[in-house]
């Protein structure tokens, strides 16, 4: 073991919180049953450290075992770090069978003929998705484990997910994604947020959306009755159609979590008193800790006009946080999104 | 179409009261205590977030002998929805048959002049303003109990008063200043 | 008395006070029994009614049980029948004519049903004054519902999908091109085709897993269940791992186009009896298939 597998390691033990360090460790499959019972999980950080690392020297272990440590703990904890979509377009036939066997020996090869020092690493979760760890290096550094990106992507859908990319490498990685996913472009969908499944949910529309249907529930499910006969509300007609209203808008139960939808405002002055040339700019940040659970409370009761504005529903009709708003579009701009 | 006072028949020993309130929080636990508090006459209580009615429900509705609009101080919305549901209301209910009832007056840190365009608003109409307590059960009870008593007068139930002669004696007055009144009047849309 | 004149020392206004408060939790008191009475009342009659309710649920589980009887009387009558035609008739002549009318009532409905899926199929509601549609296609499986999804329409200008809960593997986009604007009915046959095989195939995934987990393996699925591994062992003496892999390239059928089978026994795929169960993969869903092959006792 060299001194760069030893620093990575530090680093990742460094970054996991000590109350989920024996769960992840558990998992690693790199050190036996034997010698995970021997570490001591109530010692210091440090010192558990140390003694994983003549572990790790015991067993020879190289960067990859190492690098796979960090990869469980990612798996398994995916809300860290800002995710961003892209969407890959233009399919062709076979991106629809490509299987992932296929698909991980072909981003493999792609990857590493655009760039000479590359590391990848693929896994497969439970749930169908391929999680890619790549650290990248240059042409005469080697790969730098320490900030690697992620890539989480299901095959036969056209979303990949990314986080902690680089501008510089974008291109490369795009490019590799489309050409071991046989599509032909690739775009930037605009959305982004913390919550990896959140954005997952949105996007491939798993969470509970609401139609307007001929026979709907009955009205005694959603509001209770007034528990005596003395007490009339006025407006429960209303209530209820605001609330089937933001139901429509923003879906039922449980919401996708995002945190922040960002509206850029790009206007010009009708009558330029002013003498103003140059638009008027202004940018409007929603951020909540459950944004749609927030916007969806505002519109059912009754703080926002009832008919949700499209600016708000485009959030999940459309499934992007990020909207640029001119004066020539109708609302909303046609800044690519992902295409319904 | 505005709600009016006297164009329906009254029951017989009943006594009924509009709460119009914004944000719907502190209705349904003032309906509940004054439900639970009058025992002598048939007491109906109807919640509403603002006015208009709806018409769907103009033929069950019964005569309404109070409305109660319900403010919270820490809202400016509150305040404007309060303001614009006034203009639905017939001008015969402000003979002593609207009553303001504020929450949150005792906070420090809210500004003062919400207060105050409020008290203003209730002088213009000759209707009386209560303080109210919203967070406490003590609260909500002491003000079922006013809103009651005003109730029982508006309705017609107590022999010898009238809603016009309460509110004559406990509507709202401002400090002297010659000044607000014009202008207040100008932009409220007053009946 | 005592009580009283102590409070009177403190005014009279105090003891107004104190005698209205009093009255007040009296009368609450009095309010609350009253309540309580109305509300055992009303339990009362619910009992009622779910002793009512309860007498039908047994009345009809009883004819259920009678129906089945019956049913099963007239299938060994009809066999007896069949072997010799001379034995008694008449003595459950009207459990017969029950019988009889009720399978009709069941053929009459199930009719219906096939006519709604005929005539199109889809509920369709009407949104945004009549300026789009909602329509929700469901699919199923063996006779079997499973998911329903909907798709929302904009018809104000063009035909647009505005919104839906279709699963982005589905090629939507690609369909819609073709039939959205010249021809909705056609559009939605297809894309109710192609939901329905989806359905069918993780249906069938599913049923493997679930009847015949001891037996068949699934090696691995993707998410549109268009490319599945099976594996399973053959039952004959090597025990030798068989690996199915089934391609379903028509994405609108949930029958496979191509089915492969691997062993680590070469000869033994090209064998006359593993040949007729690949076509049998070919022609019938993969679970029933598979637990045909199990009962022939060629798989373990």
């Amino acid at each position: 073991m060299d001194d760069s597998v030893k620093q990575v390691l530090r680093q990742i033990i460094r970054r996991i919180p000590s109350n989920k360090l024996r769960n992840t460790l558990s998992k690693w499959e790199h050190i036996s049953k034997k010698q995970f019972q021997s570490l001591e999980f109530t010692q210091a950080k440090s010192l558990l450290c140390d003694n994983l690392l003549s572990l790790c020297e015991e067993n020879e272990l190289s960067m990859k075992h190492v690098t796979e440590l960090e990869m469980i703990y990612r798996i398994e904890h995916p809300a860290q770090g800002s995710w961003n979509v892209c969407q890959l377009i233009d399919p062709e036939e076979e991106a629809l069978t490509v299987d992932s066997l296929h698909f991980k020996e072909s981003f493999k090869a792609h990857l590493k003929c655009l760039i000479n020092h590359v590391s990848v690493k693929m896994k497969k979760h439970e749930d169908d998705a391929l999680w890619i760890r790549i650290a990248w290096g240059d042409n005469f550094t080697q790969p730098n484990h320490l900030k690697p990106t992620y890539v989480v992507h299901n095959l036969q859908t056209p979303y990949v997910f990314v986080s902690g990319l680089t501008m510089k490498h974008r291109p490369l990685l795009h490019q590799a994604l489309v050409q071991s996913g046989h599509y032909g472009a690739v775009k930037d969908v605009h959305l982004s947020g913390r919550c990896l499944t959140a954005l997952r949910d949105l996007l491939m529309r798993q969470y509970k959306q609401v139609f307007p249907v001929k026979h709907p529930k009955l009205l005694e499910e959603k509001t209770p009755l007034p528990r005596t006969p003395c007490i009339e509300i006025e407006d429960t007609k209303h209530a209820e159609n605001r609330m089937q209203m933001a139901a429509e808008a923003f879906g039922e139960g449980i919401l996708p979590k995002l945190e922040t939808a960002v509206y850029k405002l790009e206007t010009r002055f009708k009558e330029n008193e002013m003498g103003r040339e140059e638009p008027f700019r202004g940018v409007v940040k929603f951020a909540s800790s459950n944004l749609l659970e927030s916007l969806k409370y505002c519109v059912s009761s009754g703080m926002a006009s009832a008919p949700v504005t499209p600016l708000l529903s485009s959030i999940t009709q459309k499934g992007r946080n990020y909207f640029v708003i001119t004066d020539k579009g109708p609302g909303i701009s046609n800044t690519p999104g992902p295409k319904i | 179409m505005s709600l009016k006072p006297f164009n329906k028949l009254p029951e017989l020993n009943t006594a009924n009261v509009l709460l119009v309130e914004n944000e719907a929080l502190f209705q349904e636990k003032l309906a509940d205590a004054i439900v639970l508090l009058e025992n002598n006459v048939n007491v109906k209580v109807r919640l509403a977030r603002s006015l208009p009615l709806p018409l769907e429900n103009a033929e069950n509705r019964p005569r309404i002998d109070l409305v109660a609009f319900i403010v919270h101080l820490n809202s400016e919305q509150s305040l404007l929805s309060a303001e614009a549901s006034l203009k639905h209301l017939d001008s015969g209910y402000f003979l002593g048959k609207v009553c303001f009832l504020v929450t949150g007056a005792r906070c420090g840190t809210l500004p003062y002049e919400r207060l105050t365009s409020l008290k203003k608003m209730a002088a213009t109409l000759n209707s009386p303003l209560l303080m109210a307590e919203d967070k406490t059960a003590e609260g909500v009870n002491a003000a079922a109990q006013r809103v009651l008593a005003v109730l029982r007068v508006a309705a017609g139930l107590v022999p010898t008063a009238t809603g016009l002669s309460l509110s004559s004696l406990t509507r709202c007055t401002v400090a002297k200043d010659p000044d607000w009144q014009n202008e207040d009047r100008s932009h409220l849309n007053q009946p | 008395m005592e009580e009283a004149r102590e409070c009177l020392r403190e005014g009279v206004l105090n003891h107004l006070n104190v005698l209205e408060t009093e009255a007040l939790v009296l009368s609450r008191q009095q309010k609350l029994c009253l309540q309580q009475q109305s509300r055992v009342d009303d339990l009362r009659i619910t009992v009622e009614k779910l002793r009512a309710h309860r007498d039908q649920l047994k009345a009809r589980a009883k004819t259920t049980m009678s129906l089945q009887q019956l049913k099963a009387e007239t299938d060994q009558r009809n066999e007896e029948r069949y072997e010799d035609d001379n034995s008694e008739e008449g003595c459950s002549r009207t459990g017969q004519s029950l019988l009889s009318l009720l399978m009709v009532r069941r053929t009459r409905v199930k009719d219906l049903l096939q006519a709604h899926h005929l005539i199109g199929g889809y509920d369709v509601t009407e949104t945004r004054r009549g300026k789009g549609v909602s329509i929700s296609i469901a699919t199923a499986f063996e006779g079997l519902y499973l998911e329903t999804y909907c798709l929302e329409l904009d018809l104000s200008r063009a035909v647009r999908i505005c919104r839906h809960n279709i699963p982005p593997f589905i090629p939507l986009e690609k369909l819609a091109q073709v039939h959205l604007q010249t021809d909705l009915i056609g559009f939605l046959s297809t894309l109710s085709s192609h939901l329905n095989a989806f359905a069918g195939r993780r249906q069938q995934i599913c049923l493997i897993q679930e009847v015949l987990q001891d037996s068949v393996e699934v090696m691995e699925s993707n998410m549109l269940f268009n490319s599945v591994v099976l594996m399973c062992t053959d039952s004959g003496e090597s025990r030798k791992a068989m690996l199915f892999t089934l391609v379903y390239s028509d994405l609108s059928r949930y029958l496979p186009t191509k089915v492969t089978i691997d062993s680590e026994d070469k000869v033994l795929p090209s064998t006359p009896q593993w040949k007729k169960s690949q076509s049998l993969l070919l022609w019938t869903p993969a679970h029933a298939a598979f637990q045909a092959l199990k009962m022939e006792g060629q798989i373990a």
